[in-house]
């Protein structure tokens, strides 16, 4: 057996259940986005479900609501996520606990983090209450909106508060493996610490910074269950558009539902492609 | 070199934590409150009717936190048996194609789970696999292989097989290479990328619900039923149950997670 | 090829063994559907022992699950040997959904659902589409407890029942209020209208794809076309558009004086009762009104909860459960469904600590010891007595009529 046929085979099933299970899925759902309903007779190929939803308003606000949602969370979370790792990796008192408090956010499943912003920041949750307490409000219609609003701040505060601890570990292990020589050479040039951050520091975290933010993204993108339980029933975002389209009685909005699930789908693979040309020229993943 | 950060960081550090544990707090109280009313800060009556519901077998938690468990064990092992030979193709060789493979591999973790499990919906149904445990743990194998995968890979990067090669000269069988060799090598990194892949699996919704049909029955679906009908206590209470789980596993799972091959390490490689 | 080591290899061999002994290990083993039809209810009762029943029902309302899964899950299998599984769902279009699904793959013995809580369009769909197990009404002894000369019995939402489903509850519109806090609650639309503009903010409901919010809007369209009698029967274009337009101005009008200016609507009836149990809005509204004594039990509303219905009237529904045509437990879901209606379970439920809702078969038609145990109930006094309710009580429209409302909603109030 040669080299080549045993890699083969020690990637043989996950090439099976990847391609087969995740490659296959999507192939079967472009498919029935065509209007490709064989036991329905349908077997022509058509572009009705695209043509559908493309003129429909809410499939466009929907979209745009998918992408302001992902695009404020995955900034916000990657700042606070920089900051949170570079205070982390300084060593001090009590470092452990917060490390592992972090850690511990990280098995927090993300509807029960939704459902406590929910109680947290609903026009009669616990911060309401205290703003009552401290007679900053009168009544719950004072306090503003932050759960099924337009804005969506519930959903953007829930993906905020479930990525930090993620991309802040990704980023603070990167940090360790890169180590402090670098900074402190151009700390030895007379850079000061804002410098050396800029020009030093982040360059050297920007590849994990991207491949963490990215993850984050697409994740913001494809999520039902959180918009489902925190946002506002129109516009709503488009995972969640394309779950009710199946669901619907109207078998006929099936089709429109796999064309949005292949816009999700198409728009990630973009954005995994952009990974691929920013990190594969570098020599793979553990290059 | 331990040292007090000064006030501003510390300040930060502190509103940081507490934004973390913050939303757990209410789902907390809530769990053993009867009335809670507008403008309480604390609920007016206690009671232990939400903690009572939940542990009753009418409630259905009992069981979805075993179906639960079932379904994220043995998505891990699966993952765990076909994660392990790639991560070490990935880990130990060079070879043509391998830039692609990773990105194959890397694509279920960008291109999320619905637009796939939407398209297999029909081919599962067909072979009588939506609503079954069975069709449930493949649809979980699409998220939470990648993770095993990728921090197999990690492990197999740094490790050295020259010693599996020494063990065989001496006589060693294959077994007995994999068990006394192999094995206490990527030992904690295979911790880590099970706790990973536990915990991705644990969390699903979505696919779960697409694929269960509702009949395969976890606790996010039920706390999703309770949270969207407005029963707060309820909810609180399988919030509670959720989360002890992953916690408990990252406590057992601690000592490895903050050594060299730490979860954060193998999250490097993502 | 040196390097690989061996017990690799043996485990890559074992792999697809493991994984296809693993998976087949997991298959529930699947009923066969029996093609036959039962000429007796004996029949019917030994062919469903040892059944399992999928029960599929909406699963937000702790004390309906416990009366299900515990109480009638309890008698089932004592009595019959039939285990009770109750799926919680969010929407009953949900369990629709998927037995079209398995109906467009062909999948016609083995279905996953065996029965449905059900009414109103989603009836409609699965009858239209020809989804339902139907005739064997008459089989069931318990049938004779029904008055099936009751129109709003016969008639699901305008469409003939036609031995389809069971009729499992009734329900009627009404609205709930603090009386500690609102001593003179609106009893009319017209002063509902009113009302809402004196109390800028304490007043709203939920969006038109909430079926709560839905039947409130449909109060304002009878009120805007003067009654419910134009509106009967199947749907109607030219008057849709004479009365849909002042029905969009009356809400329209309120908006601003509605809960956040009416920029935003609850999604779900859960949402309002937040909102009413928090004080937020004064008043809330269910068509289940056994819901507020309910929800003064569990501690949800203030025990000054009070109910009413309208001085016009208010919409009533009768609710059912169904059997799929695919389902493999025909059998025992049949005897399910009898004993639903039987005076045991329809008693249990209308008890206001279980459930507290009202009975969809005629009490008349019980022994006299029954009718006297019924009569004898006591009455949570958050909960309107249903006799009351059911001196003004307006019929419900065709599905048709349902959802041009709730799409002209969308359209003309919410943005």
């Amino acid at each position: 057996m040669t080299e080549r046929l045993k890699i083969l085979l020690l990637l043989a099933p996950a090439l099976l259940v990847i391609g087969g299970l995740f490659g296959g899925g999507l192939l079967l759902g472009l498919i029935e986005s065509f209007g490709y309903m064989p036991l329905l007779g349908q077997t022509e190929l058509n572009l009705e479900a695209y043509r559908a939803i493309f003129a429909s308003q809410s499939f466009w606000s929907g979209l745009g609501l998918s992408l302001y949602i992902s695009t404020v969370s995955t900034v916000i979370a990657g700042g606070l996520a920089i900051a949170a790792a570079l205070v982390l990796r300084r060593a001090f008192k009590g470092r452990g606990i917060i490390r592992f408090l972090f850690q511990i956010n990280l098995t927090v499943p993300h509807l029960v983090g939704a459902a406590g912003i929910l109680y947290l920041f609903s026009q009669s949750g616990l911060f309401a209450r205290l703003a009552h307490a401290l007679g900053l409000i009168g009544g719950p219609s004072d306090f503003p909106a932050l759960v099924f609003d337009p804005l969506a701040i519930g959903i953007i505060l829930q993906y905020v508060w479930k990525e930090v601890p993620f991309i802040a570990l990704i980023l603070l292990a990167n940090m360790q493996a890169i180590g402090r020589d670098y900074e402190s050479v151009a700390r030895c040039l007379g850079a000061g610490p804002v410098q050396v951050f800029r020009h030093v520091l982040l360059p050297l975290i920007l590849p994990a910074l991207f491949a963490g933010s990215m993850i984050i993204f697409a994740f913001t993108f494809g999520a039902y269950e959180i918009p489902a339980l925190l946002g506002e029933t129109y516009p709503a975002p488009l995972p969640v558009l394309a779950y009710r389209a199946f669901t619907d009685v109207d078998l006929a909005r099936r089709p429109e539902a796999l064309a949005m699930a292949m816009i999700i789908a198409g728009l990630a693979t973009l954005i995994l492609a952009g990974y691929a040309k920013l990190f594969y020229q570098r020599g793979g993943i553990n290059g | 070199m331990t040292a007090r950060l000064p006030i501003p960081l510390r300040l930060f550090l502190a509103l940081l934590i507490c934004w973390l544990m913050a939303p757990l707090i209410p789902l907390a109280v809530w769990s053993g409150s009867r009335s809670w009313y507008f403008p309480d800060i604390l609920p007016s009556a206690y009671s232990g009717r939400a903690w009572s519901y939940v542990f009753s077998s009418v409630s259905g938690v009992p069981e979805g936190l075993w179906q639960s468990a079932f379904i994220a064990l043995s998505a891990t092992l699966l993952s765990l048996l076909i994660g392990l030979p790639a991560g070490r193709a990935l880990g130990l060789y060079k070879f043509k194609g391998k830039a692609l493979f990773e990105l194959l591999i890397l694509a279920p973790l960008i291109v999320p789970g619905i637009a796939a499990a939407l398209g297999l919906h029909m081919v599962f149904l067909k072979l009588g696999l939506t609503g079954t445990m069975a069709g449930v743990v493949i649809v979980h194998l699409i998220p939470a292989l990648p993770y095993m995968t990728l921090v197999m890979a990690s492990v197999f990067a740094g490790y050295n097989p020259a010693a599996e090669q020494q063990a065989r000269s001496l006589g060693a069988g294959s077994f007995q290479v994999f068990r006394y060799v192999t094995l206490p090598a990527i030992l904690p990194g295979l911790l880590t990328g099970a706790l990973f892949t536990f915990l991705v699996s644990w969390s699903q919704y979505i696919l779960t619900l697409l694929i269960g049909g509702g009949r395969i029955v976890t606790l996010p679906l039920l706390l999703f039923n309770f949270a969207s009908a407005g029963r707060n206590d309820i909810t609180g209470a399988i919030s509670m149950i959720y989360i002890l789980p992953g916690a408990v596993l990252l406590l057992i799972a601690g000592r490895y997670l903050t050594g060299r091959n730490s979860a954060a390490d193998s999250l490097r490689q993502i | 090829m040196k390097l690989m080591p061996v017990s690799l290899k043996a485990a890559q061999k074992g792999l697809f063994l493991i994984l296809t002994l693993f998976i087949l290990s997991l298959f529930i083993p699947r009923a066969f559907a029996n093609g036959m039809t039962y000429k007796s209810w004996d029949e019917v009762v030994t062919a469903a022992k040892g059944g399992t029943v999928n029960w599929f029902m909406w699963g937000g309302a702790d004390n309906i699950n416990q009366y299900v899964s515990g109480w009638v899950g309890a008698e089932l299998k004592n009595r019959y040997g039939i285990t009770l599984k109750r799926i919680g769902i969010n929407d009953t279009a949900e369990a629709v959904n998927i037995v079209l699904g398995e109906k467009k793959a062909g999948i016609d013995d083995a279905g996953s659902v065996d029965l449905i809580w059900i009414n109103g369009g989603n009836f409609r769909t699965m009858k239209q589409a020809g989804l339902l197990y139907c005739g064997y009404l008459e089989l069931l002894p318990n049938n004779r407890l029904v008055n099936w000369r009751d129109a709003s019995i016969a008639n699901d939402f305008g469409l003939p029942v036609e031995g389809c489903e069971v009729p499992w509850n009734r329900a009627q519109f009404a609205f709930a209020y603090d009386s500690a806090r609102t001593p003179n609650p609106p009893r009319s639309i017209r002063e509902l209208i009113d009302w809402v503009k004196a109390h800028p903010g304490e007043f709203t409901y939920p969006a038109a794809s909430d079926f709560n919010g839905s039947v409130f809007i449909r109060h304002v369209f009878y009120y805007a076309a003067g009654g419910p009698e134009k509106l009967l029967g199947p749907f109607d274009q030219a008057t849709y558009d004479a009365v849909a337009p002042k029905a969009w101005k009356i809400l329209n009008d309120m908006k601003p004086y509605l809960w956040r200016k009416g920029q935003t609507y609850p999604n779900a009836i859960a949402a309002l009762a937040q909102l009413f149990a928090n004080k937020e809005v004064a008043l809330y509204f269910d068509y289940d009104p056994a819901i507020f004594g309910v929800n003064v039990e569990n501690g949800t509303f203030p025990a000054t909860t009070r109910s009413y219905g309208l001085g016009d009237g208010t919409i009533g529904n009768t609710n059912y459960v169904a059997i799929p045509y695919n389902s493999p437990n025909k059998a025992a879901a049949m005897v399910t469904a009898n004993f639903l209606m039987s005076f045991d379970a329809q008693y249990e439920k209308a008890k206001p600590k279980i459930w507290g809702t009202t009975p969809a078969i005629d009490v008349a038609k019980l022994t006299e010891a029954e009718q006297k145990s019924f009569h004898e109930l006591p009455r949570n006094p958050a909960v309107v007595a249903p006799e009351v309710l059911a001196k003004h009580v307006l019929p419900e429209l065709h599905p048709d009529w349902i959802r041009a409302i709730e799409k002209g909603w969308q359209e003309n109030v919410a943005q």
